[in-house]
């Protein structure tokens, strides 16, 4: 299955944002790809890879798509989604 | 004597012998291909990978204490990066090739960190981040140790080409003198870990560095981004000299008399301690945010009301200021549902929210506030982002409420002291009617800034018009303060401006109250306000005033 998600965190998949997908990726039983939405219908790399995930360079506001197969697809995605749609930490004043 | 210039990074300065940190283990040549047992390194390798880890999981709860949870994180990505499979993937086939398990590791990681170096901006940061988490394994494997940041003799100034963020957070401020490093602008990790910790600090020297040798003597002067080699007398005695205004733990006066009280920002409890050993005169702005991100459910009335009075009373005698909870686009928190905005700047943020949808999460603030009140110590609560008098009635009534409830409930309590911050243009062109309607105001210069000058604070572009030196913001900032002090309210500043001292007599001369800021800069603004005359200083303000570009305002200071 698949899903298009806009990234809401500024940096895009930047350190922390990228830490925290990855993450979230492999504590699902499912094989999950992440590719920009621009590059059309390429291919993407595997979300459980942090090098990979970060060198695509998505910036925030950008859209991806998730694509998963296995036994927790739908609930990787979910889960995926959420970490993407929650801005980061910013601060004060 | 020589001097090496860089970027200063705190406005501390350190005196000691230098101790060169190479980051880089050199690997010998690989041993032939037939002399290596596949299966051996294999679990070396293994093991280093969970050696590391575990190593990384204690660094990064040793940063969270030391540096704060934001900075700590960085370790979460090299946890990543170290059990990457690509990574794996590379050192397995690197093994199967032949290669010992260092040498694997090498190779794993060459690739990536090549790709990452050549692109730009932040991601080339990456590259820092592959070579830290590469280094480290290898250090595992090889036994090297190399030096131990952890454990340097006191007095050790640490110079080196570039520090990770595993390698600063390992510094200990209690015996390192500060560091200087070849690569590293303002915002690198080394340079914000340096803030943290409160250590004197130069980076991006450039190769220069290299000129200096281990065991010489240098001056760090993170104020000036000087790193001076066998400094001469007087540079020592300035250094020196320097080391001593550091903590003045009593609340100061200007040379003539008028008392400017110093207080902390402060953004999570485990900051606290550095704040009282800086000598903060009490806490000008608590951010109350950390106590709501990172959870499933809002804290509830008493884990509130038990940090703020933790809080009280680490300040017995100073005031304790807490921003009731300024939440917009800006910050996640997962059970509020934050609406998505294209602007969050201009949203719905700060009081705008807590009259709004998060209401209830306000109210129960306000009990836990009045609750904290009734106790020892003296505290202040303040509303961020007003610009309407409507909202702070609003925001004055929900208080009224919160105290008859709790009145009517029996629950002991106290109305605190009431304050704004200005922050928009609007608040500052409602001052007076703002003033007279509380105790005191506090500006916001980051954000005011970013209003006054329509220039958003993250976005490089607009950097240069970020800046509170432009003339409209200062204007806005004395327009504040006549307002405030035509309504019996005192004003403080609690954004960025108020914690470098080059702005303190400026800021004395404007007729600021008290002045807010990183607990690490307190010492040099104090230090500033001791030798400050208030007629020269509001001369500087006048002139200032007078000004019509941020060129003029920059010369008005410097003279």
């Amino acid at each position: 299955m698949e899903r298009v998600v806009e990234i809401v965190p500024e940096a895009g998949l930047h350190a922390r944002p990228a830490a925290k997908f990855v993450e979230t990726a492999n504590e699902y039983d499912a094989e999950v790809t992440v590719a920009p939405v621009e590059d059309g219908e390429g291919e993407g790399v595997a979300a459980s890879s942090m090098i990979a995930v970060t060198s695509l360079g998505v910036k925030g506001g950008e859209e991806v798509r998730l694509s998963a197969e296995g036994e927790d697809a739908e609930a990787a995605l979910d889960a995926l989604e959420e970490v993407l749609s929650t801005p980061e930490e910013g601060d004060g004043e | 004597m020589r001097t090496y210039t860089g970027t200063g990074v705190t406005p501390l300065t350190g005196l000691g012998e230098v101790v060169w940190y190479a980051e880089t283990v050199e690997l010998d040549d690989p041993p032939e291909p037939s002399e290596v047992d596949p299966d051996a390194e294999r679990e070396r390798f293994e093991s280093a990978r969970e050696t590391a880890e575990a190593d990384l999981e204690s660094e990064r709860e040793r940063a969270r204490e030391r540096v704060g949870e934001e900075e700590a994180e960085v370790f979460g990505a090299h946890v990543q990066f170290l059990n990457d499979p690509q990574i794996a993937d590379g050192v397995e086939s690197a093994i199967g090739e032949g290669l010992p398990a260092e040498h694997a590791v090498h190779e794993a990681f060459a690739d990536s960190i090549e790709q990452f170096e050549g692109m730009e901006g932040r991601m080339a940061e990456r590259a820092d981040d592959l070579r830290d988490v590469r280094d480290r394994l290898v250090r595992v494997l090889s036994g090297s140790a190399g030096t131990d940041l952890a454990d340097l003799p006191e007095g050790s100034v640490v110079v080196a080409e570039r520090l990770t963020p595993s390698d600063t957070a390992k510094l200990d401020p209690e015996r390192v003198a500060g560091f200087a490093t070849a690569l590293g602008g303002r915002t690198s990790h080394a340079a914000i870990f340096a803030r943290s910790l409160g250590l004197p600090a130069v980076v991006g020297v450039g190769e220069e560095l290299k000129g200096i040798e281990e065991g010489n003597e240098v001056v760090v002067d993170g104020e000036a981004g000087e790193v001076i080699v066998e400094p001469d007398a007087g540079a020592r005695e300035r250094a020196t000299a320097a080391r001593e205004v550091e903590t003045r733990s009593e609340p100061v006066e200007t040379a003539d008399g008028r008392e400017i009280e110093v207080a902390a920002n402060l953004g999570t409890l485990a900051e606290l301690e550095g704040a009282v050993e800086q000598g903060a005169d009490g806490i000008g702005l608590f951010r109350t945010e950390f106590l709501f991100l990172d959870r499933e459910s809002p804290p509830d009335e008493d884990e509130q009301y038990e940090t703020y009075r933790e809080a009280l009373s680490a300040f017995p005698d100073g005031r304790v200021v807490v921003r009731t909870l300024d939440v917009g686009g800006d910050k996640p928190i997962p059970y509020l549902d934050l609406p998505e905005s294209e602007n969050p700047f201009l949203g719905e943020r700060g009081i705008r929210r807590s009259l709004g949808p998060d209401r209830e999460l306000f109210e129960t603030q306000l009990r836990a506030l009045l609750r904290a009140a009734a106790g020892e110590g003296r505290l202040a609560v303040m509303f961020p982002l007003v610009s309407t008098v409507e909202e702070l009635e609003g925001a004055l009534a929900a208080v009224e409420r919160v105290a008859a409830d709790l009145e009517s409930e029996g629950v002991k309590h106290a109305i605190p002291e009431l304050g704004v911050m200005v922050e928009t243009p609007g608040a500052v062109f409602l001052a007076e009617e703002l003033a007279a309607r509380v105790d005191f105001l506090s500006i916001g210069t980051n954000d005011l800034a970013q209003y006054v000058m329509a220039a958003a604070r993250d976005d490089e572009r607009v950097a240069d018009l970020h800046d509170p030196l432009h003339p409209p913001v200062l204007r806005a900032i004395a327009r504040s303060v006549e307002a405030a002090h035509a309504n019996d309210a005192w004003i403080g500043m609690c954004g960025e401006m108020a914690g470098d001292p080059d702005y303190t007599e400026l800021l004395v001369g404007l007729g600021l109250d008290e002045l807010s800021m990183s607990a690490v800069t307190i010492p040099a603004v104090k230090g500033r306000i001791v030798d400050c005359e208030t007629d020269a200083a509001d001369r500087v303000a006048s002139r200032a005033l007078d000004a019509s570009t941020r060129n003029e305002i920059t010369e008005t200071i410097d003279q």
